[in-house]
């Protein structure tokens, strides 16, 4: 089927390739949803290469404001006003022929502009301009009908709320609906965009964020896995630590393309761990990227030197890759995806989100941070990057907690660092609850973390490990 | 009484129309197909105002007009007119309902035409 391309990269993505040619869509949404910035983006990427739009407005001098505010867009080009983008006033035309010869006049102008692309905005405020719906609904279907033949593609734009999508008669006749809304969530304002209905095409269900920025709409597709990457092969290859006797309580380090959550209270050294196992790989070559949300590049890379670790060089070489990302600031829809860009682009094998427990404080939908975490842990395992996403237990004795959400089901490993009482002392206690597919150590070993780095000492007696 | 020449030739064409729309009704319905002839009427007319004279309703195709119109002039090129007719109701047919589509419609012409010679 051919396709109108919409011009916005991630959408015409969603759209798996654009809108269907000659199709009828309605665009609805709340006033300051970005409906009309949206419709007026696809046009003008549109008439930039060569197509025609015919733009009926239906409420007075809203030209003249359009122009303006759309002016500030950079898709924006008052080259093509008045040849390859035509705006007609249909409001004035109804408002003193009435609503009897709306359909009349519609036809004259698409005969006599010929446009490739119709919009009509708003289409709700016609919809108040008849007097009965019976009416209306006639007036709908023959402009369905009547549009159908001349080979141009309709957006109507109307103040639709989600519910009425379900009840209006011009819902039932479009061939698409794109409902745009949004809402406040952790102190930003946020702006979805959802396809509800695209007929004789496939597309990406569910909720996609988009921004309105200088360059016109940015959309960010909701995460989810590609569905036929999910079957991935288990991978044999290990990644150590570089720590000795860790790499042998793991068999040889952490498989290939596995996530592995290392779980552990404040100052237990699960950043350190981290760091080390970046280390390792950046010594064999292997690219990293550490993200963190609680410690800057300069403070980490102090507190590698702290252990006489040369951390700063690899990143130099551009090995490693250092991302502090405020939690307070981050947007996980947009952090996602920018993160699946980053380690295709980068080539990345190993990869650490420090904590994700920051994560987690910043989505305000529990459900939609498991999903993100789900489609996350899938997309890097298909795609064999061996993950570490560390995790804060509150409790800092007991290894029972290892996350709230449920998170430890998406794991492939489970390290548990935790303190214990031990001849009247504090210690570290280091332990594998699990790790798929490999034969690892039970033992429960002590460590310390010096100048020298991460020293892995004897078993524990089980007798220290009580509380 | 002979019939002229003119008359006999649109009464063909007329009768190859009423396949098509017979043909192209059970893949867009009759409401639809009254529309695009309607459109393709437009279009030709820029060219050939008296393709203007034809009338359709829900029953099929009347070219009783053009032909009235007409049988007085031997010399308009009605073949061409009508050529242009159907090219582009099967250009535009071909867009709506994708060129496969089309195709068997025109098939479908085809070999009702040749039941008929």
């Amino acid at each position: 089927m051919e396709r109108l391309r919409t011009g916005i990269e991630n959408l015409d993505r969603i759209l798996h390739g654009g809108i269907p040619l000659y199709s009828l869509n309605i665009v609805s949404g709340s006033p300051g949803s970005g409906k009309t910035i949206l419709v007026q983006n696809i046009v003008f990427n549109n008439v930039k290469n060569g197509l025609r739009c015919l733009y009926m407005t239906t409420i007075s001098e809203s030209q003249l404001k359009l122009v303006r505010h759309l002016q500030e867009f950079r898709f924006f080009s008052d080259d093509f006003i008045g040849e390859r983008f035509i705006y007609d006033d249909l409001g004035t035309f109804i408002r003193k022929e009435g609503s009897v010869r709306a359909l009349e006049y519609i036809m004259e102008v698409v005969r006599k502009h010929r446009p490739n692309i119709l919009v009509i905005d708003s289409f709700k405020v016609i919809r108040d301009m008849f007097n009965d719906e019976k009416a209306f609904k006639t007036f709908v279907f023959d402009l369905a009908a009547s549009l159908s033949v001349w080979e141009v593609t309709v957006f109507l734009v109307g103040e639709y709320r989600e519910e009425e999508t379900n009840t209006l008669s011009e819902f039932a006749i479009a061939d698409g609906i794109f409902h745009l809304y949004g809402q406040e969530e952790k102190r930003f304002q946020k702006r979805y965009l959802r396809i509800l209905k695209l007929r004789g095409t496939d597309f990406e269900r569910g909720e996609h964020l988009f921004e309105i920025t200088p360059a016109g709409i940015v959309v960010y597709p909701r995460t989810k896995p590609e569905t036929e990457k999910l079957t991935y092969a288990a991978l044999q290859d290990k990644k150590p630590f570089g720590i000795p006797e860790l790499d042998e309580m793991l068999d040889g380090g952490l498989r290939k393309g596995t996530v592995t959550l290392l779980s552990g209270g404040t100052g237990t050294g699960k950043t350190t761990f981290a760091l080390k196992f970046l280390l390792e790989g950046a010594v064999s070559g292997e690219r990293g990227l550490f993200i963190s949300f609680e410690e800057s590049p300069n403070q980490l890379m102090h507190n590698a030197s702290q252990l006489g670790w040369d951390l700063s060089r690899y990143v130099q070489k551009g090995t490693i890759t250092l991302q502090f990302v405020s939690p307070i600031e981050l947007d996980v829809d947009k952090h996602i995806l920018a993160l699946m860009e980053t380690i295709e682009k980068s080539d990345i094998e190993r990869l650490v989100l420090d904590s994700i427990s920051s994560f987690e404080s910043s989505v305000i939908d529990l459900q939609k941070y498991k999903d993100y975490l789900w489609a996350l842990t899938q997309t890097l395992k298909a795609q064999g990057v061996t993950s570490i996403f560390t995790v804060l237990t509150e409790d800092l004795f007991s290894p029972l907690v290892v996350t709230k959400t449920q998170t430890s089901l998406l794991a492939d490993n489970i390290i548990i660092l935790r303190y214990v009482e031990k001849n009247s002392a504090i210690r570290k206690a280091l332990s594998i609850l699990k790790a798929r597919g490999t034969c690892h150590s039970r033992d429960l070993r002590e460590y310390e973390i010096t100048p020298g780095g991460i020293e892995i000492l004897g078993k524990l007696d089980a007798v220290d490990m009580l509380r | 009484m002979k019939v002229p020449e003119v008359t006999k030739k649109i009464t063909h064409y007329e009768q190859l129309l009423n396949g098509i729309w017979s043909s192209s009704i059970k893949y867009l319905g009759a409401f639809s197909v009254q529309l695009l002839i309607e459109r393709v009427v437009f279009d030709v007319a820029a060219e050939y105002r008296e393709i203007e004279l034809m009338r359709w309703n829900e029953k099929g195709i009347s070219c009783n007009e053009i032909a009235e119109a007409l049988k007085d002039r031997p010399d308009f090129p009605i073949d061409d007119m009508f050529t242009r007719f159907i090219t582009k109701y099967v250009e535009i047919l071909a867009k709506l309902v994708g060129s496969e589509k089309a195709e068997k419609i025109l098939e479908r012409i085809k070999s009702e035409l040749g039941k008929e010679a």
